[in-house]
């Protein structure tokens, strides 16, 4: 049955490729066939909790081919479904034959391409083809970024993206060549008996690290995110870096772990949280914001897996249970409330012409649709309750704060619980000024007062993931049965343990608070009518000619909290005040930079490049100098071997 | 049935006592000052006032501007529900459900900026930037004090978790506790819930626009959050729990008054702090909450 | 006892977070002072079962150095200089705060690792020296007036007198009236020096002094 539905998945997906290009409407057919055949595969072996095993009777480079959805794979694929076919329909008008003729057609076949690799990455059982597929995803994510070529930065951003994507990927070939030339096969699976494997897992840390964004390996993210087309923006963040994440979770289920791995992870996710925020609250770019938001929220599933990674360690399945489930169910939570963000800002986007906040404002009025799930976008994100948002997190502090009162092992514990509120309050304000700037208040340019609601086709995706994120906030313990068979996959030697978590209740206490809230707006709103209301300008403290410009800006909104962060995002501000007695235009530009990429990386690129144009100041042309070098070096072998006897 | 009836009275004590409270700091002010003062009931009347009038709505607003409002005040009542009332215990009670208040009170706050948001004035996007930038220290102080509660009780539930700690442990998360309430809700030397001049204020500034039962409904959430702050407090700090009902229900009620009363004679003796001073006041909230963690979590050394 | 000293003690800590923390000259010189006359009281409270004259003279001396005669010194030199206040230290008080408790608290976490004696091992003695000793190096390296500075020698001077409490019986009493002999002398001079600055320069920023350095 699996099987089934899994190639009916994959044969729609290669049709789509193929045919995309030039019949856009069987594209979008095939596309959410795939996702509806994708999504029946992936539930049933999340309900069932068995392993769906597929060996080939036929090699393929060498090797036999073999497919596996178990738990955690099929956890993420739903991701891949959701995401792959909800942007399907999105870009069917977002990035649509009439806007964009030339790039069109290709976005539609890369699409397809993408979301087969992505599945089969997460299906691969061989080493060898996963690399095969894990290097497809990244070059179809590639050609995704790079669909508006024309525009200098995207080519940079995505430039960025494949160095550091194919940095991650060196990571990865070592890493599997090593595993499988210590274990004598590239059939992938647990290997928890040979305790040698250990220090391999650093190199799946690092390799699957780049592609999951964590700190500092996140440099090619932001840029790549803000500068793709929105709806590839959606399935880089939602999902492309999950696979990373998948890639993690996947091989510290597998993998002997080294003994302090727990702590790496819980530190690295502490890092990425925390710095991930901080630049997001920053940004003037809204889609930079959610890129760095990512960040972020890879951050805290770090945390909860770091936990649950410690927790295995010291036999401790009460708190490691709980923060696994909470840290799937954000996987599950940041997919989809990251798309429909992500759908939001390209909406905004494509009515406005600009991602920067400073120029937009009371978009409100022009898009309420947009403007109303971008905000319950926004309160998901921030984890206020009673959304989904909330649920994942909630369940990864439980596993924390037990963690705590334990008060054994865990001193490392009570900063990452600090770090987590810390970044949960900062997110929460990068998100209410996001929202406040862009909807809210007054235009602050034409283009802004000009635009338009995006069309049924933008507003349906969005919709749609905005009642499944309410219905998850509010029927959390539907979703925990099923990722309890994830964490079973992961841990099996968990399966007799209560994980301690009350979801039902939760739920309970979301649903009787979402009815009080819709009780406490409705009194209000019949007491506004009965009492009348009258409009009048928003005072302005006896101003005479107040404007749109006076308003707060994305930067004066963040200002308090950038500057607790100087250190770390060195903005670059130019000011032009206004002087003389017939003043000439003031400005004030302000650039928050990629500090890690601009102010670490660069220089030591640019030293490195430095020194090899020093070095090749050797290779002149000069036969008799060259025949100096050979005798120098004759000479000096011979000297370290008189004097070391070698 | 009975738990009906147990929520209902809970719902009705929050709502009809938290209006008290600034009533009191009012009183003590003006006794300071040597003032006759308004009377205690002063904001009852303001409110039963406010809720009769119609609303002046800014022309940029949307309709959020009347919705926040209303979801921010019934997540701080929802939040209030949720704390134990020292031997009465809580009336519904989870694991991880103080995670589940601090982060209603977030709710109040995204909406409370969201509504300063809407009318495009400059004071008020000040303010929401100051009071969003301003809670993330105060939650890491409360999420510290919770931890300490958590260390000591080993429970994380809420009804279970107020073991309050020995010695000088106490004193410290007291006064930890006492600065987050003075900055959470916005009480001198963070803010100056009187004072005329916008550039001075955080909260007072966000609600510039609001009228009517809005803004009735703004002043009683601010009203249940400080009554909220000073429950928890007092709670963090004595050994209520283990008194017999009534008496510790009264003991409640005093310590609550005590804290009253001591936040109208901070009011009265200081003066609001330079704004670049809160996070360094804020900052000292937190150390004073993170000190009893250290001290619970390192024991008897 | 034991309650007591580690009081006594875990005040002192408080009041280094009030030293590192504010802004005002006078406050930074009171909370010095008060800090002085707490750690001046030790020696009464740890050997409380065995009172003699050399103990009540070694706590009159100190209270009366650290509490009365060095305050009383720095804040004539502060009025003498007219200054109130530190306004742009190299670290700021927020860092600097977070320094302090971070040192704090990794002081007090490394005592489980150092091999103390047995009636050492229980109290916030060592701990509280080496966060003395860490906070009057933050004030050294981190403040620019020469007054805090001046503060922060004498916060780092208490660390170090309470580090040698440990050694109480075994100290001759003279190498104690030495230290403070040392610190009176130089709060003297820097008095001094603080006076001829403030004329030479018309300010008590050290960073001036760097014209000097040829």
């Amino acid at each position: 049955m699996i099987a089934v539905l899994l190639a009916l998945a994959g044969l729609c997906l290669i049709l789509a490729a193929g045919m995309g290009r030039s019949h856009p409407r069987i594209w979008l057919g095939l596309s959410v066939i795939a996702t509806l055949c994708g999504l029946s595969a992936a539930l049933s072996v999340l309900g069932g909790g068995e392993i769906w095993l597929w060996r080939g009777g036929f090699t393929l480079g060498g090797e036999v081919p073999s497919l596996r959805l178990d738990g955690v794979s099929a956890l993420f694929l739903i991701l891949v479904c959701v995401v792959g076919g909800l942007g399907a329909i999105y870009s069917h008008e977002y990035w649509s034959e009439h806007h964009y003729p030339g790039s069109a057609p290709k976005s539609r076949s890369w699409w397809s391409i993408l979301t087969l690799s992505m599945t089969l990455v997460l299906t691969c059982a061989n080493g060898l083809h996963f690399l095969f597929a894990w290097e497809a995803f990244a070059l179809s994510a590639y050609f995704l970024i790079t669909l508006d070529h024309g525009r200098g930065e995207v080519r940079k951003a995505g430039w960025l993206y494949l160095a550091a994507s194919h940095a991650g990927t060196m990571a990865l070939f070592a890493f599997f060549s090593a595993l499988a030339a210590r274990t004598g096969t590239w059939e992938l699976g647990p290997v928890h008996a040979q305790a040698g494997l250990a220090p391999l897992f650093w190199l799946a840390l690092a390799g699957f690290g780049v592609k999951a964004g964590m700190f500092p390996l996140h440099i090619w993210l932001p840029s790549a995110h803000a500068n793709a087309p929105s709806h590839v923006s959606a399935i880089m963040s939602a999902v492309a870096i999950k696979m990373g994440v998948y890639g993690i979770v996947r091989f510290s289920g597998w993998l002997p772990l080294p003994e302090n791995a727990g702590w790496t992870i819980l530190a690295i996710g502490c890092a990425s949280a925390l710095f991930g925020i901080a630049f997001a609250l920053a940004q003037n770019d809204i889609k930079r914001l959610m890129a760095y938001c990512s960040v972020e929220n890879v951050g805290i599933i770090l945390i909860g897996l770091g936990l649950s990674v410690l927790a295995v360690q010291h036999g401790q399945p009460a708190w490691g249970k709980a923060a696994l489930a909470g840290t799937f169910l954000h996987v599950i939570n940041h997919g989809l409330l990251k798309t429909l963000l992500f759908f939001g800002a390209g909406s905004v986007l494509h009515a406005t012409g600009t991602r920067d906040m400073s120029r937009l404002g009371g978009l409100w009025r022009a898009m309420p649709w947009t403007a109303s799930l971008f905000a319950v976008g926004a309160m998901a994100v921030s984890g206020l309750p009673p959304l989904n948002g909330f649920v994942g997190e909630w369940a990864i502090y439980q596993g924390l704060l037990r963690a705590v009162a334990q008060k054994e092992h865990a001193a490392g514990v009570l900063p990452a619980v600090i770090v987590l509120a810390g970044s949960g309050a900062l997110a929460l304000a990068a998100f209410a000024k996001a929202t406040g700037v862009v909807f809210l208040g007054a235009p602050r340019t034409k283009p802004a007062a000009q635009a338009v609601e995006c069309g049924w086709l933008m507003r349906a995706p969005m919709f749609l993931l905005a009642v499944v994120m309410l219905v998850i906030g509010l029927l959390p313990g539907l979703f925990f049965a099923p990722i309890m068979n994830s964490v079973a996959a992961w841990a099996p030697q968990w399966s007799g343990a209560d994980p301690l978590l009350s979801p039902r209740t939760l739920g309970g206490a979301h649903t009787v608070l979402a009815c009080a809230l819709i009780a406490g707006v409705a009194l209000l709103l019949r007491m506004v009518r009965t009492n009348g209301t009258r409009q009048s300008p928003t005072w302005d403290c006896g101003y005479v000619a107040p404007s749109s410009r006076m308003q707060y800006t994305s930067g004066s909104f963040a200002g308090i909290a950038r500057g607790w962060f100087v250190w770390l995002l060195r903005p670059e501000v130019l000011i032009r005040r206004v002087r003389g007695h017939f003043p000439g235009r003031a400005l004030v530009v302000e650039r928050i930079p990629e500090t890690v990429l601009e102010k670490i990386i660069d220089p030591g690129a640019r030293a490195v490049g430095y020194m090899a144009d020093a070095a090749k100041k050797m290779q002149h042309g000069r036969l008799h100098l060259y025949i100096l070098y050979v005798f120098l070096g004759v000479t000096a072998l011979g000297l370290m071997i008189l004097l070391g006897g070698v | 049935m009975f738990i009906y009836i147990d929520i209902l009275l809970r719902l009705a004590l929050w709502l009809l006592l938290a209006p008290l409270l600034p009533g009191v700091i009012n009183k003590v002010k003006a006794w300071v000052g040597g003032r006759q003062g308004p009377p205690v009931l002063q904001l009852y009347y303001d409110l039963a006032r406010l809720w009769r009038k119609g609303v002046v709505v800014s022309t940029l607003a949307s309709p959020g501007f009347i919705i926040a409002p209303a979801i921010a005040w019934t997540a701080v009542v929802a939040a209030a529900l949720l704390l134990p009332l020292a031997g009465a215990g809580a009336a519904l009670s989870f694991d991880g459900d103080v995670l589940l208040l601090v982060y209603l009170l977030a709710l109040a706050r995204f909406c409370t900026a969201w509504g300063a948001m809407e009318t495009g004035s400059a004071f008020e996007g000040m303010g929401a930037a100051r009071e969003v930038s301003f809670a993330v220290l105060a939650e890491i102080g409360i999420i510290t004090a919770v931890l300490t509660l958590v260390v000591q009780s080993g429970s994380i539930a809420l009804s279970s978790m107020f073991e309050p700690l020995p010695g000088p442990g106490a004193a410290l998360l007291a006064v930890g506790l006492f600065i987050i309430l003075l900055a959470e809700n916005c009480r001198v030397p963070f803010d100056d819930p009187n004072t005329h001049l916008e550039l001075t204020m955080i909260h007072e500034v966000m609600v510039l626009d609001h009228s009517g039962p809005p803004l009735a409904m703004i002043l009683h959430g601010a009203a249940v959050k400080l009554m909220l702050f000073s429950v928890f407090l007092a709670q963090a700090v004595l050994p209520l729990s283990e008194l017999p009902l009534l008496i510790s229900l009264a003991a409640l009620a005093g310590s609550v008054l005590l804290i009253t009363v001591a936040v109208g004679l901070v009011e009265s003796l200081t003066a609001r702090l330079a704004f670049k001073r809160v996070p360094l006041l804020l900052t000292i909230g937190f150390l004073f909450c993170l000190f009893p963690l250290i001290l619970t979590w390192m024991g008897d050394l | 006892m034991n309650d007591t000293l580690s009081l006594l003690i875990g005040l002192a800590m408080g009041l280094n977070l009030l030293a590192l923390g504010t802004s005002r000259l006078p406050v930074l010189i009171r909370a010095v002072a008060a800090q002085g006359v707490l750690l001046g009281l030790l020696p009464l409270v740890l050997e409380a079962h065995a009172l003699d004259w050399r103990l009540i003279l070694i706590t009159l001396a100190t209270v009366a150095g650290k509490g009365l005669l060095i305050p009383y010194m720095l804040i004539r030199a502060m009025r003498a200089a007219g200054i109130a206040r530190e306004l742009e230290p190299f670290i700021g008080y927020i860092p600097s705060l977070l320094l302090g408790a971070g040192g704090t608290i990794a002081a007090v976490a490394l005592i489980r690792y150092l091999p103390l004696l047995p009636e050492h091992a229980g109290t916030l003695h060592v701990p509280g020296a080496m966060a003395l000793i860490l906070t009057g190096f933050i004030l050294l390296i981190g403040r620019t007036k020469a007054i805090s500075q001046v503060c922060g020698y004498l916060i780092l001077e208490n660390g170090i007198y309470l580090a040698g409490l440990l050694l109480i019986r075994s100290t001759p009493i003279l190498v104690e009236f030495g230290i403070l002999l040392d610190v009176t002398v130089g709060i003297f001079v820097i008095g001094i020096i603080v006076d001829r600055i403030q004329r030479a320069f018309d300010s008590l920023d050290t960073r001036k002094l760097t014209a000097l350095h040829e």
